[in-house]
């Protein structure tokens, strides 16, 4: 078995080599076509990839397989003639002795500084170290051919008698130096000890060393990748504490650790927490006193139901899988490019948790809802819309290389998707094999190949530092889709007028001639001037497709309702990346599902890019993983941390479920309920878990700091959105109805100017899903409060106090705009101070305020309103109140404040410290 | 505990039983016992406390002067005499009839060093002694985004913390008054704000944007000519506003008491603090109207091409002195295809009396030797011609140079080729000139490790060398 590999391996080689030293003066190797043409990455050269026409491929493709590889380009002459062929073996002693003796010290001490494992850079990929280095070969090919001594790229290297191909490159080696490499060679290059090779039918020039196989069978055998399963909690001594079985599981958990769970919450604050939890929005005092005075046994169960069919809901909870699908509106890594129609898949997202959409279904129509069958253009549309998933995420859009750009945007999507809703790293194994899980490089291209077999509509159009444009999907005409947002006619005329500029310079304006020509630059065409008119009509084009999408009038036309999204491409397996660099393709990968993951149920890919089968393996009840994530993430955004704390790493380097039953029971319980979201949500905040108050105890503390046992509710800090919301909110100034499309819609191009993000990201009162979502210029309002830029899959967010946040809360003109707003609520209404400093507490913290609270409250009032009437009268009527430059707008505001009578500025100055409090972004 | 020394300012003495409750089983306690927990990472509430250097910190602090769009190299700090004999001649393997241009510049030794330097920096000159130049830089991609992206964060193709994220991340603050890494003026395109970012790590470590004028356009725009945002209330006085903060702070305490789990209230409070004195001590070191009137005529304010980046200098030079981490200062305009001749000149007189005046003012206070100052752009420049008087990018060789803390002053590091375009000796990647800096400020870049999505990740990657012979 061992022979057989080696003469393969030989052969193989044998073949690249013979084919370099004959054809090498022409330029032609297959090596050389395979790098220039192979544009779709198979290691292969297709008749479509090559450009010298029908005729001139045929004659190549001796093997008549409808592709060039490098077979197509062996002499058959120099095939090894049955088993007479010398071969790279194993070395006898002899031989052994000459090598030690004559050859490798030549080679240690003239080549491996270069061409080494310890080479400080290697040169030209080549290493000379092992047999297997030199029969892999390095950039231009196997480096040896054993018993070919002239055919050999390593003694044609040393003998310097090609001036484009001498080695070593500083001093030529001495005659009866290069003498033994011939000899060494001609023998057979037997290398004491050498490695067999793997992969018998690997392209030469893939060959690798043989790594430990990965033991699938033992692997399987991790937690995360065995199916969940169902268990009942065991028995505990408290038999009165648990309502549910999720009780049961943490009471055991209690039990075990030797705590003891708190008393429950009071009415008010699990009210607040289960509104902000479903919702993201305080409960209104109306609510609060309604739910007090509901003494029914349902009263609970009310609640819920009523804010689960709340459209804030999936406002609430959309927002929480945009986080996990990285979803932007601008593409941002180097040139921040806009995507304008990305908005209409976050609308999907939303509707699609309003309508509790069964989770597998959801994952199925965001990976392959351009390939399942609607009845109706409606289902068509959102099935399309859907698929947005997979082009919202960062892109390198001034890329040169269009292979390296597939290649990012396919690596993107496999760290989207596998972070995302498999909490694995795949990513990892781009370069290597997966440092700690078991995959390895195989299983990365076997996805890779699927999302380069698709094409990912993100939309775009070619433009300054945006080398890689392309279509978008038009949604179908019967649909029923809004056709996006309205441009104001000023911006319109203003698009204009800037689109009829640049079609002056692309008509030709420019042939004045500037300082620093000379006569003799003149006589060709200045190629600045060339890259200006090239800019200038590109820009052109990107306006007037723009503007082709909106009446006179600024109204989206039909012409607007196109979707970010995907759709197949050609189906093709790509080759294995040598750390990931596109000049080392190695052995081709089948397009397939993880090794690990695969099991008889999973389905194999014949037709099409695969994405239908990755979908349906993905959105499965036998897939170990997905059920387990999602559930996981459920739990995290109603207790704070997941009960695995690692959400988006559920592989080794990540962290163990802290009560893996539980989290089993959750992931079957979400599939029995038909993967309802709603529903496992609701069990969920109706156990008495979630009930508990957030006091602290002191002895559980000693034991479980971390609360890993939930013997509390864990305090958590609101996210962005909730505290903007909440102080729009409360102010009564939030806008409820879902705005049309966002005001990224009415923008192409980079986002690089001031003037462009300050116009986008202008703010509208409306709920924080709904602004604008640039990456690199969230509105200042989120972005202070930790709201993710979507660079990357975000399952945890941060939960930062610091002092960004204070400044913003204390200086932002919009901020205090809305506080007076809220004093002007609150001293519209009739009845003493005393009644208004209630009502304010209890809009904004859910609360009464304490006898404490309210004397320091007024005597605030008092003070300040004396402090702020003395400075009125004594202010420098040419104080600086302008805005500065540096204070992006933040709440919808004007930018300017009014002046208040000092009653008005105390009030204002009052409530203003309810938003900054740290009650107000707590949730108890 | 500030907040008891503080009793006066916030208008109320706590009582006997307030402190008993708040040491027992308050906040203090909480973040203590989360600091003795296993998972003090999740409880521990104060990213920013300084913190021990692996290694014995050569530099204290970093001034980065950042040259956005790639300044020649050739004209500037490596000297080529064979490019001048070479001038016209066509290069093979180069771009197609690419002609080598001798630099328009006479070079010649300066300081007692004798480091060679062009004429283009006759004030910069006068500190040869203090600069160590590093000629055999090299880094991955010749297009300004991805190498601009690279310089700071070590990646161009992904999305990954600043130099000045990890610097303190590693090193913490010592001025609680201020935030640890500023930086002045940053370009918003070439990455934009992902070249001060904090990517992975935790966001209080990306830097803040601190704009300053850059001359007449953004004052007439109405803007206050120096601003952070928020960093002023445009409503209230400092008076008022300490009285509404005194209630607040009353309001987080009686919160602090009713809910005894929440751990936040500690962190909530000391940020408003913190805001308050930054508020305070903030534009303060951004007013540069108090300064002599020889400092401003040192550094080049008043007008004139050196204004603008003066006034980042010095401004830079205030947050240093007053405890600022890592400070960079940005200046664009360097991406000469052409008009060489008439604005590589420009560029150079701009910046060269506001460095001079900066590393005179650093040596005369004592600071210098513990200030890392490091000048340089993303890539550079081609000796060959474009458009008859320019030069294209390039990413194969290229000088920065550093000075201050920790390195070899009148000292010149690697090389390139003899017509300056490939390096080829002493050849430092980005990841090789990181690893430096790291070490520089006390920081293994092997050590300095952050796990995220399963895996611990460096600035460096899996790659660089700290360059030790420019060590002094």
């Amino acid at each position: 078995m061992k022979s057989i590999l080696l003469l393969a391996t030989a052969f193989l080689s044998l073949t690249t080599a013979v084919i370099f030293a004959q054809e090498r003066n022409q330029g032609q190797t297959f090596e050389a076509l395979r790098r220039r043409l192979d544009t779709d990455l198979d290691g292969r050269i297709s008749e479509s990839e090559f450009p010298r026409g029908k005729a001139a491929f045929r004659r190549l493709d001796r093997d008549r397989d409808g592709y060039l590889t490098a077979a197509d380009f062996a002499d058959p002459k120099a095939r090894p003639s049955g088993g007479t062929a010398v071969a790279a073996r194993a070395a006898t002693p002899e031989e052994t002795e000459f090598f030690e003796k004559s050859v490798r010290p030549v080679l240690a001490n003239n080549c491996f500084s270069c061409h080494s494992d310890n080479a400080n850079k290697l040169k030209a990929g080549l290493k000379v170290d092992s047999l297997a280095a030199l029969l892999a070969g390095g950039v231009s090919g196997a480096a040896i051919v054993p018993g070919d001594a002239d055919a050999s790229l390593l003694i044609q290297a040393v003998r310097y008698t090609d001036s484009e191909l001498q080695m070593p490159p500083k001093k030529q080696l001495d005659e009866g130096a290069v003498k033994n490499l011939e000899r060494w060679v001609a023998m057979g290059a037997p290398w004491p000890g050498a490695v067999v090779v793997d992969a018998p039918d690997a392209p030469a020039g893939a060959m690798k060393p043989t790594k430990t196989p990965i033991d699938f069978e033992k692997a399987r055998e991790f937690w995360a990748f065995r199916p969940p399963v169902r268990t009942e909690p065991a028995a505990t001594k408290n038999t009165q504490w648990a309502w549910s079985t999720i009780d049961r599981f943490l009471m055991g958990a209690m039990e075990k650790a030797g705590v003891t769970p708190v008393g429950d919450a009071d009415k008010r604050t699990w009210l607040r927490r289960v509104t902000f939890d479903l919702t993201g929005l305080p409960p209104t005092p109306e609510e609060i006193s309604a739910f007090e005075a509901d003494r029914s046994p349902q009263a609970f169960e009310t609640i819920v139901d009523r804010l689960l069919a709340s459209p804030a809901y999936g406002e609430r909870w959309g927002r929480h899988w945009l986080d996990v699908a990285r979803y932007a509106e601008s593409s941002g890594k180097d040139t921040n490019v806009v995507y304008p129609q990305a908005w209409r898949y976050r609308d999907w997202v939303i509707a699609a948790f309003n309508a509790d959409k069964p989770y597998d279904q959801l994952l199925k129509e965001q990976l392959a809802g351009d390939l399942m069958s609607a009845s109706d253009d409606d289902t068509r549309a959102a099935n399309l819309i859907a698929t947005g998933y997979l082009a919202i995420g960062s892109k390198s859009h001034n890329t040169r290389d269009k292979r390296q750009f597939s290649l990012d945007v396919a690596d993107e999507q496999i760290d989207a998707v596998s972070q995302g809703m498999l909490g694995l790293t795949i990513a990892c194994a781009r370069c290597h094999d997966h440092k700690f899980d078991p995959i390895p490089t195989e299983d990365y291209y076997a996805l890779a190949g699927i999302f380069l077999s698709t094409e990912t509509q993100f939309g775009t159009r070619t433009g300054p530092g945006n080398n890689n444009p392309s279509s978008l999907i038009t949604l179908p005409a019967g649909a029923h889709v809004p056709n996006g947002p309205s441009m104001d006619p000023t911006v319109r005329k203003l698009l204009e007028r800037t689109r009829d500029r640049f079609a002056r310079t692309a008509e030709g304006g420019m042939d004045a001639p500037r300082t620093g020509d000379t006569v003799a630059d003149k006589k060709r065409p200045d190629p600045v001037d060339q890259q200006r008119l090239r800019v200038a009509r590109q820009q052109v084009a990107i306006f007037d497709d723009l503007l082709s999408r909106f009446d006179e009038s600024g109204r989206a036309l039909a012409t607007n309702r196109l979707a970010m999204g995907v759709t197949e491409g050609k189906p093709r397996d790509i080759a294995v990346l040598d750390r990931g660099e596109l000049d080392k393709p190695g052995a081709v990968a089948p397009r397939a599902m993880p090794q690990v993951l695969r099991t008889q149920t999973t389905p194999p890919i014949t037709r099409g890019s695969g994405r239908a089968e990755l979908a349906d393996w993905i959105a499965s009840s036998s897939n170990p993983l997905t059920a387990r994530v999602w559930a996981n993430r459920v739990w995290l955004h109603l207790f704070g941390s997941g009960i695995v704390r690692t959400p988006q790493n559920f592989g080794a380097s990540g962290q163990r479920p802290e009560h893996p039953e539980l989290l089993d029971w959750l992931a079957t319980e979400l599939v029995a309920q038909g993967w309802s979201t709603k529903k496992l949500v609701r069990e969920i905040v109706l156990s008495h878990a979630y009930r508990l108050d957030s006091i602290d105890n002191e002895r559980n503390a000693r034991i479980d700091p971390a609360v890993k046992t939930l013997w509390r509710m864990p305090d958590r800090r609101l996210e962005a959105e909730a505290i903007r919301d909440a102080i729009l909110a409360v102010s009564g100034t939030l806008q409820t109805d879902i705005p049309p499309g966002s005001t990224a819609g009415i923008i192409e191009g980079r986002v690089d100017r001031d003037e462009t993000v300050n116009y986008i990201t202008r703010e509208r009162p409306v709920r924080s899903v709904y602004l604008p979502s640039l990456r690199e210029h969230l509105p200042d309002a989120l972005d202070v409060f930790d709201a993710p830029d979507s660079a990357f899959v975000t399952s945890d967010r941060e939960a930062t106090n610091v002092a960004t946040q204070a400044l913003f809360l204390m200086n932002d003109v919009d901020v205090m705009q809305i506080a007076d707003a809220f004093a002007a609520r609150l001293l519209a209404r009739e009845g003493k101070d005393s009644d208004r400093i209630h009502y304010a507490f209890e809009l904004a913290l859910g609360r009464k305020p304490s006898f404490t609270e309210v004397s320091a409250v007024r005597s605030f009032l008092e003070d300040f309103e004396t402090l702020n009437a003395k400075n009125k009268k004594t202010a420098d009527p040419r104080r600086d109140r302008r805005p500065g430059r540096g204070d992006a707008p933040g709440l919808g505001g004007t930018g300017v404040l009014p002046t208040l009578d000092p009653t008005r500025a105390a009030w204002s100055a009052f409530v203003q410290t309810l938003f900054q409090s740290a009650e107000f972004r707590s949730l108890g | 505990m500030t907040m008891f020394n503080d009793s006066e300012r916030f208008g109320f003495a706590p009582s006997r039983r307030d402190t008993l409750k708040l040491l027992s089983c308050g906040f203090g306690m909480l973040a203590l016992r989360g600091l003795c927990a296993a998972d003090a990472q999740d409880l521990v509430s104060d990213p920013l406390a300084p913190k021990k250097p692996h290694l014995l910190a050569r530099a204290k602090r970093v001034i980065f002067l950042c040259m956005n769009g790639a300044p020649s190299h050739v004209d500037t700090f490596d000297y080529k005499p064979a490019l001048a004999e070479h001038d016209g001649q066509t290069l093979s393997g180069y771009r197609q009839g690419a002609k080598l241009m001798a630099s328009p510049w006479k070079f010649s030794q300066k300081g007692k060093s004798g480091l060679w330097m062009s004429e283009l920096f006759p004030e910069l000159a006068k500190h040869a002694d203090e600069l160590c130049l590093l000629r055999g830089m090299h880094t991955a991609v010749p297009a300004h985004a991805q190498a601009t992206i690279q310089q700071h964060t070590g990646s161009f193709q992904f999305v990954r913390p600043s130099l000045g994220a990890w610097t303190m991340y590693g090193l913490g603050t010592t001025n609680r008054n201020l935030p640890g890494f500023v930086t002045l003026n940053p370009p918003s395109g070439n990455g934009g704000a992902q070249n001060y970012g904090s990517g992975f790590l935790p966001a209080p470590y990306q830097g803040m944007r601190v704009a300053l004028a850059r001359g007449g356009a953004a004052n007439r725009r109405g803007a206050a000519p120096e601003s952070v945002a928020n960093i002023k209330n445009t409503r209230l006085t400092t008076e008022e506003q300490r009285a509404q903060l005194d209630l607040l702070q009353k309001l987080n305490k009686e919160h602090a008491r009713r809910d005894s789990g929440d751990a936040q209230v500690e962190g909530v409070i000391e940020s408003y603090e913190l805001a308050f004195r930054m508020q305070a001590e903030l534009p303060g070191l951004l007013d540069l109207s108090k300064e002599k009137k020889a400092t401003l005529d040192a550094y080049g304010i008043g007008g004139g091409e050196t204004d603008a980046f003066g006034r980042q200098c010095l401004t830079a030079r205030h947050l240093a002195a007053a405890g600022v981490r890592f400070i960079e200062v940005g200046m664009g305009g360097w991406d000469h295809h052409r008009n060489l001749r008439e604005e590589l000149p420009q560029r150079c007189q701009a910046i060269d009396k506001p460095i001079a005046a900066l590393l005179a003012d650093l040596k005369q206070s004592g600071m210098l030797d513990e200030t890392l100052v490091i000048w340089g752009g993303e890539f550079g420049r081609t000796p060959y011609a474009q458009n008859g008087d320019g030069r294209d990018h390039n990413n194969r060789g290229f000088t920065t140079w550093m000075a201050g803390g920790g390195v070899k002053g009148g000292f010149s590091y690697g090389a390139t080729d003899e017509n300056g375009i490939e390096a080829v000796e002493g050849r430092m990647s980005i990841n090789d000139w990181h690893a430096t800096i790291l070490h520089l400020v006390g920081l293994d870049h092997e050590r300095l490790t952050y796990n995220y999505a399963g895996r611990d990740f460096r600035l460096t990657d899996v790659s660089g060398t700290v360059a030790t012979d420019i060590l002094s």
